[in-house]
């Protein structure tokens, strides 16, 4: 009782008798209030002098009328389409946290989690079993219980990844900031399931210590914990002279025996395994490790380091090998007779020919390359080379022939060692320019800007860089360098075949999708067959309704002629309907909102498609009322999506999907029962075309029956109608 | 900091992904039976053409639209793509070449140092998330960058972003952060 100041004197003494139901001011007299609505219970007297409450319970989950059956069983009736789901979710959130032995507050922080999930419209587009699961797992995260996403996807015979995904989304979403696991929560389950008897307390502990022991090691970052759970547990179990083999943790702990054998060499290698059981419980390494997959890169850096390191050991050594070489041989050939006369010539012969060689080799390649920069190398590099040579040469000369013969092999074997090298160097980097040139005279003869955007948005295709004769249908064009200088001219690096190749491909391409190229036949003379006999149904993908055009006055005639004509219900009273429009109340709408509000709980998401496929087949005569049906019943649907959507503000699309969503499948138990045709037509529509219909259709539908949207607007859960 | 150590970091980008339209219908029967290093595949609804030249594989529909994807740099990718219009163009369609767009580049970088992946979830908490159950690292989504960064406990990173700008932005931004959550190494 607000204690209120007196109108009349000001007074703030007011007396309220609850019995006669009145406020008076005790200070002036005056009659504040009279007939004081009082909140108490009464009784009623029933049959047999039994005293019973009067007063009815009501659901918290939102408005529902009250039920006619005074039990209170019902399942669906006559509830609006969210509370439907609501209670869907906590049905199924119930059955599934019992399976988990979840208690009763965390099976309530689900349910709020889905109901903030369903608010946030997170459920359409997934299914709800998936939604659902997610929120568990959320609230395990949270409580910090037992429950591994394994365990749930194992009820539920879901893939864990797509569970996953589900519930990462749902956090983001929810803003809810899960814990990380911590693999020292699942120990004391697992001992559990691995029976240890009266000292599972014992092996749970020194596992744990286990547990924390690779923590440190940083054994932990990146695995599943239920990893490192099995292989601590294996250990304690061992140390605690239990025997328990790799097979039993496995089973327990849900990771495979490589991932367990993994673990224990990775905590092998560390050195808290070297120490005894006795050392482990009382000491703690104060050393940490790196992580196991660092130590392993690391490894692998290291031995390519060494690699490195000994085959530049062994240039060196090599180097060191021939200059001994070399000066033994200077030693040799000081102590030979040295060549005189015509041999002299021809030792020294050598030398201007190779030479010569050597530059003619060069020099073709020399002018190809158009960079400065590379010609200069390359210069240099031969420069360089011929001066090695030469001075080998000069060495060589001097020697017999017998001696050259014998040391021949070795030296040349040596020089041109090195001979080659700085040849492949040279030749090497010139493919590379040369493809590099020819690209700059293919830019230069072309188009010298570059292109500009309006040029590449018109479609043009810029020929910079590409080279035709690569692409071309004849194999061995002489003009293509690369082939050349790669010496690949068998490899074809042509994109087109000749006429054979296309011959032969084609047989072999026949071939192999026979069953494909079958399929195919075998649909067309199908469809041909029906069309003879006339009873084809075709099926545009694009063709559009045509709308008749209606011609009313008034929104209200338009509203009854099409109601009329597509005979949606001989319960509505047309005249009410007449007078909403006029009136714009939304009161006496009769059964036209409830049958509205009863199609969704029949129609889901298969017979949506099914009543498309309906709404397209008004033209065949044999099918005339079923159609008309069938489609008034999918211009319902569309009614309430446009209501929906004028409720909800939200995009059209979503509607489309979310009509059939939001209404639970629980309420499809009816999905037979109205629609009496049967399925014709064998391919499924794809529902990309489906929605897009949808939409249009919805577009034209909206303008039609804004009127009908207040009818269905405001209220539906008028239901007079079981199912 | 910053800019001293993008010179030490190596961001090597391994995979462009390019889209581009040919401005014509393709008939993929033509395509596949006339080209080299093609794969029909009729229930898709598409054809894979391999090139060898910048190494890409190219999924082309009978719609004219075509996704590149394989190609280590965006030049790359744009000369992929010309060379596989060109190629269509051989094959005797009237192909133009227009709305050529990278749509995704994908980088990796390594970091010198292993980095504590719970730490550094709990600094970051909305835009990080770490599933060990589900994937081994974790994940940083930048969102005006349109950019996600996958941390490895090893100091290895992954990025993928609509442009390799972004992706070397990303990199400068996520930096620091996983500095702070660095694991010191021990020598051993």
């Amino acid at each position: 009782m607000s204690s209120r100041v007196c109108r009349t004197c000001g007074g703030s003494d007011i007396d309220v008798d609850q019995a006669r139901g009145s406020a008076v001011c005790t200070s002036c007299g005056s009659v504040l209030e009279d007939n004081i609505i009082v909140s108490e219970v009464q009784f009623v007297e029933g049959s047999g002098g039994v005293s019973s409450a009067v007063g009815q319970f009501v659901s918290a989950d939102g408005p529902v009328k009250a039920p006619l059956l005074g039990s209170g069983f019902h399942t669906s009736v006559g509830k609006e389409s969210r509370a439907q789901t609501l209670q869907g979710g906590k049905r199924q959130i119930q059955q599934l946290g019992s399976q988990l032995q979840l208690n009763q507050h965390c099976l309530d922080t689900a349910f709020n989690f889905f109901k903030m999930v369903v608010s946030k419209h997170l459920t359409r587009g997934r299914k709800t079993e998936h939604v659902i699961a997610a929120c568990l797992y959320l609230v395990c995260r949270t409580e910090g219980t037992p429950h591994m996403l394994l365990d749930l996807s194992d009820l539920l015979q879901v893939n864990v990844y797509i569970l996953g995904k589900t519930f990462l989304l749902l956090a983001r979403e929810l803003c809810i900031n899960a814990p990380a696991i911590d693999p020292c929560l699942y120990i004391p389950r697992f001992a559990h399931m691995l029976e240890f008897g009266l000292k599972t307390h014992e092996v749970s502990m020194t596992a744990l210590r286990l547990v924390q022991r690779m923590k440190r090691d940083w054994m932990h970052t990146g695995r599943r914990p239920s990893g490192l759970c099995g292989a601590a547990l294996l250990v304690a179990a061992r140390m605690h002279k239990f025997r328990r083999t790799v097979k039993d943790v496995i089973g327990v702990v849900k990771v495979c025996q490589t991932t367990l054998r993994k673990r224990l060499t990775e905590f092998e290698d560390t050195p808290t395994s070297q120490l005894t059981i006795d050392e482990f419980m009382r000491v703690d390494l104060e050393q940490e490790c790196d992580p196991p997959s660092f130590i392993a890169a690391q490894h692998k850096a290291k031995m390519q380091q060494l690699e490195q390191e000994l085959a530049r050991k062994l240039d060196d050594v090599e180097g060191e090998i021939s200059c001994y070489k070399d000066e033994i041989e200077t030693e040799l050939e000081k102590s030979r007779p040295k060549l005189r006369g015509i041999y002299a010539a021809y030792a020294k012969e050598i030398d201007p020919e190779d030479a010569e060689v050597l530059s003619t080799t060069s020099d073709p390649e020399e002018p190809e390359v158009e960079e400065d920069e590379l010609q200069a190398a390359a210069q240099h590099l031969t420069q360089d080379f011929l001066c090695q040579v030469i001075q080998e040469e000069e060495g060589r000369g001097k020697k017999t022939d017998d001696r050259e013969q014998e040391a021949g092999p070795d030296m040349e074997g040596v020089e041109t060692q090195r001979q080659a090298a700085p040849l492949a160097a040279i030749l090497g980097k010139l493919p590379s320019a040369a493809s590099l040139g020819l690209q700059q005279t293919f830019e230069e003869s072309e188009t010298g800007e570059k292109p500009d955007d309006e040029q590449l948005e018109g479609g043009e295709l810029d020929l910079d860089g590409i080279d035709d004769q690569e692409i071309d249908k004849d194999q061995y064009s002489p003009g293509s360098v690369i082939n050349t200088v790669q010496g690949q001219s068998k490899i074809q690096s042509k994109y087109i075949l000749n006429e054979r190749e296309v011959q032969m491909k084609t047989e072999l391409w026949m071939k192999q999708n026979a069953d494909y190229l079958k399929e195919q036949k075998e649909k067309e003379e199908r469809i041909k067959k029906e069309k003879e006999q006339g009873t084809y149904k075709e099926k545009p993908k694009k063709s559009r309704k045509k709308k008749e055009q209606m011609e009313a006055s008034t929104a209200g005639e338009a509203i009854e002629r099409m109601l009329e004509k597509k005979k949606i219900s001989s319960k509505i009273n047309y005249d009410v309907l007449r007078d909403l429009n006029s009136r714009g109340t939304g009161s006496g709408g009769g059964s036209s909102p409830s049958r509205a509000s009863s199609d969704p709980p029949d129609i889901n998401a298969t017979t949506r498609k099914r009543v498309n496929r309906r709404r397209r087949k008004k033209a065949s005569n044999a099918n005339r009322d079923l159609a008309a049906n069938a489609s008034m019943m999918g211009k319902r649907v569309r009614l309430l999506i446009s209501s929906t959507s004028k409720k909800k503000t939200s995009n059209q699309t979503e509607n489309c999907v979310t009509m059939t969503t939001d209404t639970t499948t629980e309420e499809a138990a009816a999905e037979g029962t109205p629609d009496p045709e049967p399925y014709t037509n064998p391919t499924p529509a794809a529902p990309p075309t489906v929605l897009e219909e949808e939409e249009e259709e919805e577009d034209e539908v909206e303008e039609e029956c804004v009127s009908a949207l207040q009818l269905v607007g405001d209220y539906g859960c008028e239901e007079e109608e079981v199912f | 900091m910053d800019s001293s150590n993008d010179d030490a970091l190596d961001i090597i980008i391994t995979n462009v992904v390019a889209t581009f339209r040919t401005r014509c219908h393709l008939n993929l029967r033509t395509i596949a039976l006339e080209g080299i290093n093609v794969i029909y595949k009729p229930e898709l609804g598409k054809v894979l053409m391999k090139l060898r030249k910048p190494k890409i594989t190219a999924s082309i529909w009978s719609s004219g639209k075509i996704i590149c994807t394989g190609a280590t740099s965006e030049d790359e990718a744009k000369l992929g793509a010309r060379r596989l219009a060109r190629c269509l163009q051989k094959l005797g369609f009237k192909v133009r070449f227009s709305a050529f767009k990278v749509v995704n580049v994908l980088a990796v970088c390594s970091m010198p140092f292993a980095v504590h992946l719970i730490d550094f979830t709990k600094n970051n908490r909305p835009i990080a998330s770490y599933e060990p159950e589900l994937h081994p690292a974790a994940m940083y989504r930048i969102k005006h960058l349109k950019a996600t960064v996958q941390v490895f406990s090893t100091g290895s990173v992954t990025v993928t972003g609509p442009n390799v700008q972004n992706v070397a932005t990303a990199v400068e931004q996520i930096y620091p952060l996983l500095f702070e959550c660095r694991k010191p190494l021990c020598k051993s």
